[in-house]
């Protein structure tokens, strides 16, 4: 569905994506994730047609963004950031207006203005003028706009920004039901989202590609060291005999709990080091009240990313 | 073609819920009503100059007081407000090209300028009937002065979407516009001005460019092709530029 050969996007000199390459498939959820001014929002622009590319080539269902930017809009639903509506409209006009300009006519018009308006929860709104509606509520909107002309990919950038908790979960069933018919490209900084819904995650730092596998796989490669929790009862030497054993980092007493020690174990990765520990406790004679390894997060992938410095290239 | 009739029917729109609209009507309005009285008074004191009544309310000072605000006030909304908004990533990702939204804005602003003067037709049509005839509707001049009203229009209109296409702030393309359509004015009067003193070449570039003289003769009347040719050009080349900035994002080096 889309194809991204070497793309690059300068402002003015400063390099905001530099040469990235990725594609999706069709009926894939790929997450789109970086942090602030990782260039997420500058890839969704030149994809949706709006901008073209200063270099390199992007294919949307079978059309290049630039040379057959009409095309390639026909085909994406495209959601921006911050969800810019004409203020002086109502609700229902607005999509109204918006679906005629998407190509629909007639009975047709009618009655997907009716169904995003529906599917969106923006019905109750649907006199209110958008310049009186709260964010939320715009971002509603902005949804069933680019959900109206039915789209078979949608470009949504930071689609939950702004919504309240049902409304994310809402957002995200309603993602995952039209799946069928969409392929979606989405960019958050909600990870628990990311986790929940994405075949495929895209992680983007500086411009450049730093990640791009499923939410798993990623987690699993994490270089940055599983921990392991402990609660026991013992002598002095636990740290110590703790970070003896193979594979530990570091071992990192925190504040007992009801009289048990709490320690966190620091391990390398892809280690599994419970059966270790719990044999030295053992043979120390400790008692343990509580052992378990914590996974990786999502969360953990990002913050050792974004971490990482490659400083932004100028020219 | 059907993507511009719906953007038309947007940006119309756009002026018929927008109160600044409603003051540049009010304020032709009432600029019509003095130099209405004005004209009225010339034909009650039957001054002798030459002229009609048409022409007494057209070319007259009052017509210039709001000649220079007619234009930034109804276009300097079109592009800047969209920038300000943001919603020209949602325009232009939509399936619409550039010039369908230049000439939408520019049609919608033509339109609702036309109807601006529709006021004034109707003063007219008024006196026409209540004195039963004897105040004549000189066909001539009634065609010239609404064929040259609509010239200026198109003229200042284009530069006034040209300055609402440069920036995000309304304020600045007000002004941008309306330094446009005063220097335009002001290169005439002081061609004029010099054109008494220096060789008949410059009295003929007066022709061209000089609104006043324009007026004058249109208002008697006389139909001259080369401002038609002048103002249609001018609009067409500032249209030009607008369809270029807005494009300006899609440039490649
Ligand atoms: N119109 C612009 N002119 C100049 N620089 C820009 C422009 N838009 C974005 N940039 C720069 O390009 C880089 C990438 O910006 P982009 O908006 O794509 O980031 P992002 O990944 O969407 O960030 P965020 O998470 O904050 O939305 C940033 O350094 C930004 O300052
Ligand atoms: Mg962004």
């Amino acid at each position: 569905m889309i194809e991204v050969q070497d793309l690059t996007k300068q402002y003015a000199g400063r390099v905001a994506v530099d040469g990235i390459s990725f594609f999706v498939r069709r009926g894939e959820i790929v997450g789109f994730l970086g942090p602030n001014g990782a260039g997420k929002s500058t890839t969704m622009r030149i994809l949706s047609g709006y901008m073209p590319p200063t270099s390199g080539s992007a294919l949307v269902a079978g059309h290049d963004v630039f040379r057959d930017s009409i095309s390639v809009r026909k085909n994406v639903g495209y959601m921006p950031e911050m969800a810019p509506l004409y203020t002086d409209m109502r609700v229902k006009e607005y999509l109204h207006f918006r679906g005629e300009l998407k190509g629909l006519g007639g009975r047709e018009l009618r009655r997907r203005t009716g169904e995003v308006m529906d599917l969106c929860g923006v019905t109750d709104v649907r006199r209110r003028l958008i310049a009186n509606l709260s964010k939320g509520y715009r971002q509603r909107v902005a949804l069933a706009d680019a959900l109206i002309h039915r789209p078979p990919l949608l470009i949504l950038d930071e689609p939950t920004n702004g919504l309240d908790p049902t409304q994310i979960r809402h957002v995200r069933e309603m993602l995952l039901d039209l799946r069928d018919q969409h392929t979606v490209l989405l960019s958050t900084h909600i990870l628990s989202e990311v986790e929940q819904i994405c075949d495929r995650v895209i992680m983007i730092h500086h411009g450049r590609i730093r990640a791009c596998d499923t939410p798993r796989n990623l987690k699993n490669q994490l270089r940055a060291a599983a921990a392991v929790h402990l609660e026991l009862q013992g002598n002095g030497k636990v740290i110590k005999e703790l970070e003896k054993l193979p594979g530990v980092r570091k071992a990192v007493e925190e504040e007992p709990l009801e009289g048990w020690r709490v320690i966190n174990v620091r391990v390398e990765a892809r280690n599994d080091i419970r059966e270790a520990i719990l044999d030295l406790a053992t043979r120390e004679k400790w008692r343990v009240r509580e052992l378990h390894q914590q996974l990786p997060s999502l969360e953990d992938v990002f913050v050792e990313l974004a971490a990482s410095d490659a400083p932004p290239r100028n020219t | 073609m059907r993507t511009f009739w719906v953007l038309l029917k947007k940006e119309l729109r756009g002026f018929f819920v927008s109160p600044v609209a409603y003051i540049v009507l009010a304020l032709v309005m009432v600029q019509n009503g003095f130099s209405f009285r004005a004209a009225l008074s010339i034909l009650e004191t039957g001054s002798g100059s030459a002229g009609s009544i048409v022409k007494w309310t057209f070319d007259s000072g009052w017509f210039w007081l709001s000649y220079f605000f007619i234009f930034p006030l109804l276009t300097m909304r079109l592009f800047a407000e969209e920038k300000k908004l943001g919603t020209f990533e949602t325009l232009f990702t939509a399936p619409v090209r550039a010039w369908q939204v230049v000439w939408s804005k520019y049609g919608a602003a033509m339109i609702f300028y036309c109807i601006l003067w529709l006021p004034s037709l109707a003063n007219f049509a008024l006196v026409h009937s209540l004195t039963g005839g004897v105040v004549e509707m000189p066909e001539g001049e009634l065609r010239g002065s609404y064929l040259i009203l609509l010239l200026m229009g198109m003229f200042n209109i284009a530069v006034g979407c040209f300055a609402s296409s440069l920036t995000s702030n309304q304020i600045v393309a007000a002004v941008i516009s309306f330094t446009v359509s005063l220097m335009h004015y002001l290169a005439g009067i002081f061609i004029l001005y010099v054109g008494r003193k220096v060789p008949e070449i410059f009295v003929d570039a007066v022709g061209y460019i000089a609104s006043v003289e324009h007026i004058r003769t249109f208002t008697s009347g006389l139909i001259d092709t080369r401002p038609v040719v002048y103002y249609a050009s001018l609009a067409l080349l500032f249209l030009g530029f607008t369809h270029q900035v807005v494009e300006f994002r899609r440039w490649r080096p």
